[in-house]
């Protein structure tokens, strides 16, 4: 290549990147810059450099005249929906893509299809899906009371255990809003992200490894629990971390399910930026302190992998 | 025995995954203005409303394939360039590129969408609908990035190096090696970001404004309303869209190897 012609590549290559972090990367740099911000009592907000959508996250507003920890406790759900949550979909995700790996490639290709078209429903598609499927009119609770399994719960003494667990109300079953609906329709949002996620470190595992230990005697659940998973301990937990950054961002699911004193951050977060309450910089603290915690989630999860491995 | 119970456990699976499925698209067909499962006095009125006749749900619906395939364009033109840069040099600043260009995808969702809010108020765009093109490219950039990625690892290099002995440029080897083999993966990250796109709902419903809304961002607002069956009629759109695409992928590429299963296999 000429040196004349170099300079416009050299400039086009500029621009080039110059745009790519422009889009990328300038709009996480502003909610961390603006998280820093002031917000003015019946106006926008400007810039500044303070504490107090921090201090106000942690203490409350009016502290040290009084305490709040409202927004510490929306923390608290975004993690344990989202921890709770993807747990459960790679524990009953595992076996299920184990078993899949072992069938034909047409086969796999085939159910591939099938969970890469539910995994990109888009979550209000699935929330309407267990909205229709848990709410009070139709659904479960109707179908309880029609087949007279709600009067056999009530007979055998299980409809107050299920009252005490907040799951039905002094007539009948009731899903919502419940922790229960929420934890259930987020496991189902994240269940075919686990099956794509632990699909590729499961298909790789020869069949000779698990025939030579199906020949020295091994049943095939001794196999799965002695040889299968801990080779793929590290993607297992990988998968689970995956989804719960995944879930922390999780919104429709929230706003549907889960009882106002119990929402999240996102829902907060949004109220915050462009909703009711509009502090654009108390909701960018928000949405800083939710990327800090998955990432301290993130990092000594990772540690707690490797110091297992030693 | 063991086979047989195999057998029950992913069908279970499969129940699980597709009952609330078969739910939103059952609801589509009741011919009341509420929600009921089993449909009450079944009909496809709903359908006509929602392709024909609701001008509200033929916008949504406009607005939502405009900003998928124009953004699914977008983020395959900017991903090329990475992709090849990361392939031909793997120095350190295209690895550092690719990281950085795959941060809003791996990062929540809701902060990339509170950042391009103030992004796009700054440069008073916000409710544009290009704005929704160019914040989804940017978002789903990752996925042609990952699929161009496997694609070029997988070309055969020797081919390359007969193409450079027989004195090809890098420009000539592009065009008749590269690109022709590289085609299937581009049309699967470009499709996959179709899909992805047209499903998002968290960054559309923080840059989008009422002057343009997607589908999902419309049915949302309507959901908060209490449902009505023609929102399922969009549903059954889509997963039918995310099926036919997906399909596509698996007939005219490699999926398994796309998903990154063993090659040998």
């Amino acid at each position: 290549m000429s040196k004349a012609a170099a300079l416009p590549t050299r400039l086009a290559k500029v621009a080039y990147i110059g745009a790519v972090l422009a889009m990328c990367i300038t709009p996480f740099l502003l909610v961390f810059a603006i998280s820093f911000g002031e917000k003015i009592e019946g106006a926008a907000w400007v810039w500044g450099f303070q504490f107090d959508n921090y201090k106000r996250f942690f203490v409350g507003a009016d502290y040290p005249n009084s305490i709040s920890f409202l927004y510490l406790k929306f923390l608290w759900y975004s993690l344990y929906y989202a921890m709770i949550a993807s747990i459960l979909a790679v524990a009953t995700c595992f076996p299920f893509v184990w078993l899949m790996t072992r069938l034909s490639r047409r086969a796999q290709t085939v159910w591939l299809v099938f969970f890469l078209a539910s995994l990109t429903l888009s979550e209000v598609f699935v929330v309407m899906g267990w909205d229709i499927l848990l709410s009070n009119r139709s659904g479960l609770p109707a179908l309880f009371k029609e087949t007279g399994l709600t009067d056999l719960l009530k007979e055998t003494g299980w409809f107050d255990v299920l009252r005490s667990w907040g799951l039905a109300s002094p007539r009948n079953v009731r899903f919502k809003p419940t922790e229960f609906a929420t934890i259930l329709t987020m496991t189902y949002l994240v269940w075919p992200y686990a099956v794509i996620l632990l699909y590729p470190p499961l298909s790789k595992i020869n069949n000779e490894i698990i025939e030579a230990a199906r020949t020295m005697g091994a049943g095939p659940v001794t196999v799965v629990r002695t040889v299968v998973l801990p080779m793929v301990r590290t993607p297992i937990v990988g998968t689970v971390l995956l989804l719960f950054v995944f879930l922390l961002g999780a919104y429709v699911t929230i706003a549907v399910f889960a009882a106002p004193e119990k929402h999240t951050l996102s829902i907060s977060v949004y109220e915050a930026v462009r909703g009711a309450t509009l502090n654009a910089p108390f909701g960018s603290a928000q949405a800083i302190i939710l990327l800090i915690a998955a990432a301290v989630v993130l990092v000594f999860s990772r540690m707690a992998l490797e110091r297992g491995e030693k | 025995m063991g086979m047989l119970l195999s057998r029950v456990f992913m069908g279970l699976m499969a129940v699980w995954i597709i009952v609330p499925i078969l739910v939103v698209c059952a609801a589509a067909l009741n011919g009341g203005r509420t929600m009921f499962f089993p449909p009450e006095d079944p009909t496809f009125a709903r359908f006509v409303e929602f392709f024909v006749t609701e001008e509200v749900w033929i916008r949504s619906l406009r607005n939502s394939m405009i900003i998928a395939l124009g953004s699914a364009a977008l983020a395959v033109i900017a991903a090329w360039p990475i992709a090849y840069w990361l392939w031909r040099k793997a120095d350190g600043v295209s690895k550092v590129l690719a990281g950085l260009a795959s941060m809003p995808f791996a990062l929540p969702p809701i902060v990339f969408g509170v950042g391009l809010v103030f992004f796009w108020g700054f440069s008073g765009s916000l409710g544009n609908i290009w704005s929704g093109i160019i914040s989804h490219a940017a978002l789903f950039m990752a996925l042609p990035l990952t699929t161009l990625s496997i694609g070029l690892q997988s070309l055969d290099r020797s081919h390359l190096d007969a193409a450079a002995t027989m004195g090809a440029s890098e420009a000539t080897a592009f065009r008749t090696i590269i690109l022709p083999q590289m085609l299937p993966f581009t049309a699967s990250g470009f499709f996959f970001a179709v899909v992805l796109s047209f499903n998002e709902f968290i960054v559309v419903f923080f840059v989008s404004a009422s002057a343009y809304s997607t589908v999902t961002v419309q049915i949302f607002n309507s959901l908060r309303n209490g449902f009505t069956p023609t929102m399922a009629v969009g549903a059954i759109t889509f997963i039918t869209t995310s099926i036919i695409i997906f399909s596509l992928i698996a007939r005219f590429g490699n999926l398994p190897q796309l998903l990154g299963a063993d090659k040998s296999k």
